[in-house]
């Protein structure tokens, strides 16, 4: 609950002003409709009694029928302009919140990064942010509204139609609708929750299962999967029948309860006319205002119902929201006297200097992948002390760090989309610089040959063989201009004249940058002045 | 380019076939319940004028006022009921159709791969297969309503009044009019919508694969500001729909409004005295003309509700447009069914002759070639030359659209294509690990057996060992949490536990250092001693030299 409070302040910031309309026009649609129905009701009832009286020339016929034309056109233009702004303010908020939630997981840490789940953070950003939509515009907006519009309804009818009718309409729907409503909202949070929850795993196992394909086919267990993923699905299809089972349960309530307090309204001007407290149009105006305000009620069931789909979606939200990531901006710290890279640890002395290269050899699950990921910041130091231009990684904004160092990660991906889409990730470079930067590494032959930059890549950059594909990461993180690379494994997938030919390429292109490379192999390399082997 | 122009009538017709066709009895019954109720609210408000025109006329004895109370009442209680039902109808038939159409998508994706991405797919199946349940609890009902409601309405009123039926006459048809201009422009803004939905999905998945290394480029700023431009298209596209939808309602319930007030102007003035037409013989009475009224806004109402289930329809013909062109598209289908089954009987021997596989678009000629128990082949080529798919076909992942796969001297087919994998394990060369515990990962079989010798063999002990949690530590999707060798190493042991007689191996030494690629190849190596045959696709040196036999592939 405290979740979806913090979602619903989100929503209305977004666009106070819109949401603020917005808001007032829900209330005057519903108002509006109540003096529609209510006005027409009296009018008819009024004219009949001065058609009975002979009096119909005398009466006043323009401005009532006026005033109806007037509600019933304003009524219409008042629900348009509603619906537009609350739904544009939500949607932007919503959209907003999309986007937020991205860059809060790219500013999480490298253990957090590398046990993402792309399938698990897809359904936070689309479902979750989805579900959220009707926080305000199918609870919070009409909630208001109705309540809003039943007080100004009671005072008005009070003055107008006298106390009885008035508190019979207030009386005989706010209670028991509150009841009818608040037991709608416990009961469904259970179903409402699971269905939810189970179409977000069903989303995530389909993901799952078709990225696992081949495997599942091999071991035989294809078939297991897809039971499973159904009984996923039946699971959240019962909880969706149940759902709605409750919903038009209530909605059932709902209608009877719109009903009686027409009846009840019914009684009261009944009672009022045969007293000859109020005449019969003055106690009409009661029985149609109790009809009209039943349009208040039927939207509201609907908010109700999701609420357990909502708050369970805005817990998770606000978990990813509020997790702590580095500060991404802020000033680059001042620069101390130093090397542009020093690593200082237990086993491990290392100062480099710009326009240095230093190669690490290192038997597979000794660190070097960790001590790089240290350097770039993605993981904490610990005990090493490491400084970047002399100052301590950690005192490094992200934003700033990412300007002067580049770390190409082993495991490094590629996007969808074109070539010139992957490598302009890094910078806003023209395509001559593209081609320079490609022509240095040696992969401009090849690209020119499959299309250019306009060659289009698929899903996770596939279209590109493995020792392409590394080049291509390579020639990003080149556009970068780094003051310090850092390289995982660079000539991984290369065969020897095009790995050496890409490690003569990145010093042409960096001539002062302080690099260090972890390889296996063509650590002999003239790019690299020294070797070091590792041992954390 | 994206399609713009509306399908054609035939087709539309065949795609709403499709959806509402199977569950047309549970529709046609919710739709009558509907009906049923809509018929409800002339009787209570002929009750209901019945008892203002009593106030006026001067019975006003609070019995007859409770009567009609009580009538009025037990009308609205009816027509709840009748509600109540026709929903749990209508419900029931959209029900049955997303849990038809969502077992087609599961048991169709994995098997025979198409032309969607993986999270397009589950986007179609969770997200956009729910938006076709309004159409189909909506549209059916709506349709039915208008036909009979609006009628019956015009009927009573005739009867009454024929200047009130002749101005419902006037204002009622203009909204289908209105509806079909309206619908051809919903159509497109809903397909476009359906599209950019998948096109998010599948972006987002790709930034989201990529996210450690758009951070490290400093892009996440320019990650965001494109997803930005994306979830901005996807406001924009869900606005321009509700626009639409919002518009369409507004100028129909004008409409709807100026009938209604032309009636209680109309009913106001004759009552006065002041018309003294549109009426047969008698003048309107108070009755009469608050029936009227009341009944007025009904008239309307059927002719609105179908306009927005028109909408309704516009959304879910757009996703079945979707599934059909998805039943459509070309498809690589696996042989077998992917089940457990008994291992094949006799003695191991894959041969390979004139073989092409059939890949969408495209031939791979395969290599001929002949493997007998405990041998160890090694396949070796230039990327592209088709290793991967040879490996793929023998495992019968790809179907051949020529020539011979002999698999233990029978011809691979549906039939025994599960009892030959039973007999295979794999290594393959993009690791994927599911969102299942290592212990499950190293067991695809689900044997229970002890995991800790397979691991020896393959090395890997120590990888496990170290790891936090163990056996019950949950990877990342390409192994994030362990190295790049160390996975591989993992993947080698669960090859091992797997059993069978022969390894699948495609790369499986890409990058690993010399020395670890070295412990690969003595793992590979210890499961040939124990008897096992190898196919290992890979341009490694020291794993060709290592092995007894290659057969190279032509570029």
């Amino acid at each position: 609950m405290r979740a979806l409070g913090s979602i619903v302040r989100l929503v209305l910031a977004a666009a106070p002003w819109a949401m603020a309309r917005g808001a007032a026009l829900s209330v005057v649609v519903l108002l509006m409709g109540a003096a529609l129905l209510g006005l027409s009701g009296w009018f008819i009832t009024a004219t009949g009694l001065a058609g009975l009286a002979g009096a119909g020339i005398a009466f006043d016929v323009f401005r009532p029928s006026a005033g109806v034309r007037f509600l019933a056109l304003g009524r219409t233009a008042a629900r348009y302009g509603e619906r537009i702004l609350t739904h544009d303010a939500t949607l932007k908020a919503l959209a907003a919140l999309r986007v937020d939630l991205l860059r809060r997981l790219a500013g999480q840490g490298a253990r957090v990064l590398a046990q993402l789940r792309a399938e698990t953070a897809l359904t936070r950003i689309v479902a979750d942010v989805d579900a959220l939509d009707g926080v305000v515009l199918r609870l919070l907006l009409p909630g208001l509204a109705a309540l809003v519009t039943y007080v100004v309804a009671f005072l008005v009818l009070g003055m107008l139609a006298g106390w009885l009718v008035a508190a019979a309409v207030l009386l005989g729907t706010v209670p028991p609708v509150a009841v009818i409503l608040w037991r709608l909202g416990a009961a469904s949070l259970g179903p409402s929750r699971a269905a939810e929850d189970d179409t977000q795993a069903l989303r995530r196992g389909v993901i799952d299962a078709l990225r696992d394909r081949e495997s599942l086919i091999a071991y035989g267990r294809l078939m297991a999967r897809e039971t499973e993923l159904l009984a996923v699905d039946g699971a959240a299809r019962r909880a969706a029948a149940e759902l709605d089972t409750i919903e038009r349960r209530a909605g059932f309530r709902l209608s009877l309860v719109a009903t009686l307090v027409t009846g009840l309204a019914i009684l009261a001007g009944g009672f009022l006319v045969a007293r000859g407290e109020a005449g019969a149009a003055i106690a009409a105006i009661g029985i149609f205002v109790a009809i009209a305000l039943t349009e208040t009620l039927m939207p509201l069931r609907r908010g109700f119902a999701e609420l357990g789909r909502m708050t369970s979606a805005a817990t998770r939200i606000v978990a990813v929201a509020g997790g702590e990531a580095r500060p991404v901006f802020g000033e680059a710290p001042t620069l101390a006297q130093g090397p542009a890279l020093r690593v200082d640890g237990p086993q491990l002395d290392l100062a480099l200097e710009a326009g240095e290269a230093v190669a690490i050899r290192a038997p597979s699950g000794a660190g070097k992948t960790t001590l790089l990921l240290m350097i770039a910041g993605l993981l904490p130091a610990g005990a090493i002390d490491i400084r970047i231009m002399g100052r301590d990684v950690a005192a490094w904004p992200d934003e700033a760090l990412r300007h002067v160092l580049t770390l190409v990660p082993q495991r490094s991906a590629l996007i969808a989309g074109t070539v010139r889409d992957n490598l302009r990730l890094a910078a806003d470079a023209d395509d001559a610089e593209l081609w320079r930067v490609l022509a240095a590494i040696g992969l401009a032959g090849e690209i020119e040959h499959r299309g250019g930059l306009d060659l289009r890549l698929g899903e996770a950059g596939s279209g590109l063989s493995g020792g392409q594909a590394r080049r291509l990461t390579l020639a990003r993180a080149l556009l970068k201009r780094p003051r310090i690379l850092l390289l995982d494994e660079p000539t991984e997938g290369l065969d020897d004249d095009a790995a050496a030919r890409a490690l003569a390429g990145v010093r042409q292109l960096l001539p002062d940058a302080a690099i260090l490379a972890a390889l296996h192999r063509a650590y002999d390399h003239p790019l690299f002045d020294r070797t070091l082997f590792l041992r954390l | 380019m994206t399609e713009t122009t509306a399908p054609p009538r035939e087709v539309r017709k065949q795609t709403t076939d499709r959806i509402l066709g199977p569950v047309a009895a549970e529709l046609r019954r919710s739709a009558y319940l509907s009906v049923a109720a809509g018929l409800m609210w002339p009787l209570q408000a002929a009750v209901l004028a019945w008892i203002v025109a009593g106030w006026v006329e001067g019975a006003t004895d609070l019995g007859r006022t409770a009567l009609g109370a009580l009538g009025f009442v037990a009308g609205g209680a009816v027509r709840a009921a009748l509600e109540r039902l026709a929903g749990a109808d209508a419900f029931a038939a959209a029900d049955r159709v997303v849990e038809r159409e969502r077992a087609t998508l599961l048991t169709r994706e994995a098997r025979a791969t198409g032309p969607m991405g993986s999270a397009a797919v589950a986007a179609l199946a969770t997200q956009k297969l729910p938006m076709i349940q309004p159409f189909i609890t909506r549209y059916t009902t709506a349709m039915t309503r208008v036909r009979v409601v609006p009628l019956v309405l015009l009927l009573l009123t005739l009867w009454l009044s024929w200047a009130v039926a002749l101005i419902f006459l006037v204002a009622g048809p203009l909204i289908p009019v209105f509806m079909a201009l309206v619908g051809m422009a919903a159509s497109e803004a809903s397909r476009r919508q359906m599209e950019e939905i998948g096109s998010m999905n599948d972006m987002l998945i790709d930034r989201l694969a990529a996210l450690t290394d758009i951070r490290l480029l400093g892009a996440s700023e320019r990650a965001a500001a494109d997803f930005a431009a994306r979830a901005e298209g996807l406001r924009e596209r869900t606005m321009a729909v509700l626009r639409i939808a919002f518009l369409s309602s507004t100028v129909l319930e004008l409409f709807a409004a100026i009938g209604v007030a032309m009636v209680a102007v109309f009913v106001g003035f004759s009552l006065l005295g002041v018309i003294g037409f549109g009426a047969w013989g008698t003048p309107l009475t108070l009755a009469e003309g608050l029936f009227l009224l009341l009944i007025a806004p009904e008239f309307f109402q059927p002719m609105r509700d179908l306009a927005a289930a028109w909408h309704d329809r516009a959304a879910g013909l757009a996703v079945a447009e979707e599934l059909i062109a998805l039943d459509e598209a070309p498809r690589v289908p696996l042989i077998g069914r992917a089940v457990p089954a008994a291992p094949m009987a006799g003695p191991l021997r894959v041969r390979l002759d004139d073989a092409v596989a059939a890949l969408p678009g495209l031939a791979v000629r395969l290599p001929r070639l002949d493997l007998s128990a405990g041998e160890a082949v090694v396949l070796s080529g230039p990327s592209g030359s088709g290793k991967s798919t040879t490996l793929a076909a023998v495992a019968g992942l790809v179907p051949l659209a020529s020539g011979r796969l002999e698999v233990c001297g029978a011809p691979l087919g549906d039939a025994n294509a599960d009892a030959w994998r039973a007999r295979l394990a794999v290594v393959p060369q993009r690791l994927h690990f599911a969102a299942e515990p290592l212990a499950a990962f190293l067991d695809p079989r689900g044997t229970g057996a002890d995991p800790w010798p397979a691991l020896d063999l393959a090395r890997a002990r120590d990888v496990v060992a170290r790891l936090p949690g163990g056996l019950d530590a949950r990877l990342g999707e390409t192994g994030g949490g362990v190295s790049g060798g160390e996975a591989r190493r993992l993947a080698v042991a669960r090859a091992v536990m797997a059993g069978g007689d022969l390894v699948l191996a495609d790369e499986p030494t890409a990058d690993l250092d010399a020395e670890t690629a070295r412990q690969v190849i003595d793992a590979l190596l210890a499961l040939r001693d124990e008897g096992r045959a190898l196919l290992v696709a890979t341009h490694d040196p020291a794993l060709v030299a290592a092995l007894e036999r290659t057969v190279r592939l032509p570029a």
